[in-house]
């Protein structure tokens, strides 16, 4: 048991420092302790898009990768560090994650030849993709998906609907999972097909977040018809896919939640400075109460990302998205309760830093729900984890 | 940063953990309950790790961890997490003969507000151990160290039987042995409150295995209740306490080992998160185990009350989120 990393990662730090110190735009240089996208009036800004590609050149986007896809072959313990600095500077890679986080993963994985082609353009933030997976009757429940495909000759025809789909109305491309065989047990009839999103018949609406933001859509396919090539690895075997990520960055991805927490909290300390509150008692305990868990959750992180860098699984991660998620929501909360009767308060000269806070904890709603829920998490832990029996 | 433990910690572990199932049954713990020298015959056999408790903490914590799974009712916090330091960082030569496994020791600090910080009352409260040692150093409001054999001690009952607390009245003769610094006693009292963090958690994690033990195996509604929700989901949040509060505890370890700028606010972090994960697991624990959970003939309360006597210990959770506050705000 040690604290630190070792000599041969603090050049790969120093490096990683120069590079931000030089590069990145200001729109990333004021700290970003709320959620994000509050103030930006476009879904992806184009300073978001260059800072996309300048990491991209640099070999800055997925250090885990090789220079061809944006990386430099960093190891684990690099690409660690890596997301420590960036999340700690409170600088985001990207402003939409589909395409480096999922898609190209996915296609490295399971693609042809002529898919992996398209996985540069997915990581650089050239081509913006979304994935088609959530529908009005499969959330949690995802392998329930009843959007159809049929092959019918070189070519499937699709039809059906999608909702919650993050980026639908800016993407060119969806990763789309539909069902191929409804006669088999639903995990086992799912594909996965790449839609190009201005195909005739298909139908965006935008959906409106509770903080008035409109970053994901409701998005109607009637039949649309897609080429068979473009469908990835096997008919009948896109479940697969959906479990699929970046690997060799799952074990750290937590550390970006974590110190959104970290700010959050300083965030606070000054809002109670502010506000004339921070000699009061419950106040100043129950932010430390948030310090503690932040914290614990940190060294719970690193606890995980140790086996994983020695090679075994851990479970750490519903740990984590669980604790993170949860807990931000509570210190958005908290900072509208300081406030008093100016918490929900949203108007620009009246409200505390725009209503930032406010419009923060509604945001902050999607974490506890997006990319499963809470309870989701729960299970999964008290299952595999706990190695409790699964319900009835 | 690396969690994992070394070949030699893991021998720690498992030595104390077999030497403990074999030697610390609960059956132990309802003998010391109406009889303290019941547990002699085991601190026998603990006092030759005595010397962990002026070694890295991170190996102490290893042990202590060990110690809370059982409950194990012996004096080792007292002398090897309290007095062992105390006499080594006033240079008293007695040392040998704790580390040896000879003496056996204790140390009383805290006046009437039961707080561990330096004032000028001689009767002091909540001391470990007090009756069951071979001397209890008294901390003076000026830091200075006495060593009393047999001062008159009075048992403070409590609603853990594990752990036996004393008022101690130290306006007593006794031997002289220099006086330790203010900044001395922080750091011995850092490292005991991590400690006593590390056996909370194992007390806690003792709690979680008890309780899905129960709920794979309890049938209700032609099922196991632990196929339930809403005992899964208990279940996950008591084990998601558990797994940070380890963790937070080990940081705090390591971070008192290398003497990190971190180190001041991680112990107060890992007591607090240490307290929030054995409260949990010992009222969920509870709860799930249902009537039975809530009978003197069930072992689970032996481990419930464990948990809430270290949980007031050099400080409550909530006591401990203050400081915090104090370092934050």
């Amino acid at each position: 048991m040690h604290l630190d990393w070792g000599p041969e990662v603090e050049s790969f730090r120093v490096e990683l420092i120069a590079f931000l110190d030089e590069y990145a735009p200001p729109q990333t240089r004021p700290r970003r302790d709320f959620a994000m996208s509050v103030h930006d009036a476009e879904i992806i800004p184009q300073w978001a898009r260059d800072w996309q590609a300048t990491l991209f050149d640099h070999g800055w986007m997925i250090p885990g990768y090789p220079p061809e896809l944006g990386g430099r072959n960093a190891s684990p313990v690099q690409t660690m560090v890596y997301l420590e600095e960036m999340s700690a500077r409170g600088i985001p890679r990207a402003l939409h994650f589909p395409g480096y986080a999922i898609v190209a993963p996915s296609l490295l994985d399971f693609g042809t030849e002529e898919q992996k082609a398209l996985v540069p353009a997915a990581i650089r933030g050239d081509a913006i993709w979304c994935i088609g997976m959530s529908e009005p009757n499969a959330g949690s429940d995802l392998a329930g998906l009843q959007t159809r495909a049929v092959l019918d000759g070189d070519r499937f025809i699709v039809n059906g609907q999608k909702v919650w789909t993050s980026y639908a109305t800016v993407a060119e491309k969806c990763c789309l999972y539909v069902r191929t065989d409804p006669t088999a047990p639903k995990h086992k009839g799912i594909s996965m097909l790449i839609v190009d999103m201005d195909t005739p018949g298909i139908d965006i609406r935008p959906l409106t977040h509770i903080n008035g933001n409109a970053d994901f859509a409701e998005v109607f396919f009637t039949d649309v018809e897609v080429p068979a090539a473009n469908l990835v690895g096997a008919l009948n075997d896109g479940w697969r896919i959906t479990q699929g990520s970046l690997a060799h960055e799952r074990a750290g991805l937590w550390v970006e939640g974590v110190a959104r927490l970290e700010q959050t909290i300083t965030g606070l300390v000054d809002l109670a400075h502010r506000r004339g509150v921070a000699n009061d008692p419950i106040v100043r305990r129950r932010i430390a109460e948030g310090y503690q868990r932040a914290a614990s959750l940190r060294a719970l992180g690193y606890k995980g990302f140790t086996s994983f860098a020695q090679g075994s699984s851990a479970p750490e991660h519903s740990y984590m998205k669980l604790a993170s998620s949860e807990q931000g929501k509570a210190l958005y909360e908290l900072g509208m309760e300081i406030q008093g009767a100016y918490g929900p308060v949203v108007d620009e000269e009246r409200g505390e830093e725009a209503g930032r806070w406010a419009l923060s904890f509604f945001v902050s709603f999607a974490n506890t729900i997006a990319g499963g829920t809470s309870e989701i998490q729960r299970n999964i832990i008290a299952q595999r984890v706990l190695g409790l029996p699964r319900s009835g | 940063m690396n969690f994992s433990f070394s070949d030699d910690q893991l021998l720690v572990r498992d030595t104390a953990r077999q030497l403990l199932a074999d030697q610390c049954p609960p059956s132990l713990l309802r003998a010391h309950t109406d009889d303290i020298t019941a547990a002699r015959p085991l601190w026998e056999h603990l006092s030759d790790f005595v010397p962990l408790g002026i070694g890295p903490l991170v190996d102490l914590c290893v042990f202590m961890e060990e110690l809370g799974r059982v409950a194990a009712p012996v004096p080792f916090f007292a002398t090897a997490c309290l007095y062992a330091p105390v006499l080594e960082a006033v240079g008293e030569h007695d040392l040998d003969a704790v580390l040896d496994g000879h003496a056996s020791g204790t140390v009383a600090l805290a006046g009437a507000d039961g707080v561990w910080h330096p004032n000028a009352e001689t009767r002091k409260t909540f001391v470990p151990d007090a009756a069951s040692v071979d001397l209890v150093a008294a901390i003076a409001a000026d830091g200075a160290v006495t060593l009393l054999a047999s001062p008159p001690a009075q048992r403070i009952e409590t609603i853990d039987t594990t752990r036996c607390l004393y008022d101690v009245e130290t306006a007593v003769p006794g031997t002289s042995a220099g006086t330790i610094s203010r900044a001395a006693l922080d750091a011995v009292l850092a490292r005991a409150t991590v400690a006593l963090a590390a056996e909370m958690v194992g007390t806690a994690r003792r709690l979680l295995d008890m309780t899905i033990a129960y709920a794979k195996d309890r049938i209700q509604f032609d099922v196991p209740i632990g196929s339930f929700q809403a005992v899964q989901h208990k279940l996950a949040d008591m084990s998601l306490d558990v797994e940070r509060a380890w963790s937070a505890v080990y940081y705090a370890a390591m971070a008192i080992d290398a003497e990190d700028d971190d180190r001041d606010r991680a112990v107060h972090v890992a007591k607090a998160a240490a307290g929030e994960a054995a409260k949990r697991a010992a009222k969920d624990g509870i709860q799930i185990h249902g009537g039975v959970g809530f009978t003197m003939e069930h072992d689970l309360h032996l481990f419930l009350r464990r948990a809430f006597g270290a949980e007031a210990l050099l400080g409550t959770t909530g006591w401990h989120h203050d400081r915090l506050a104090d370092l934050l705000i």
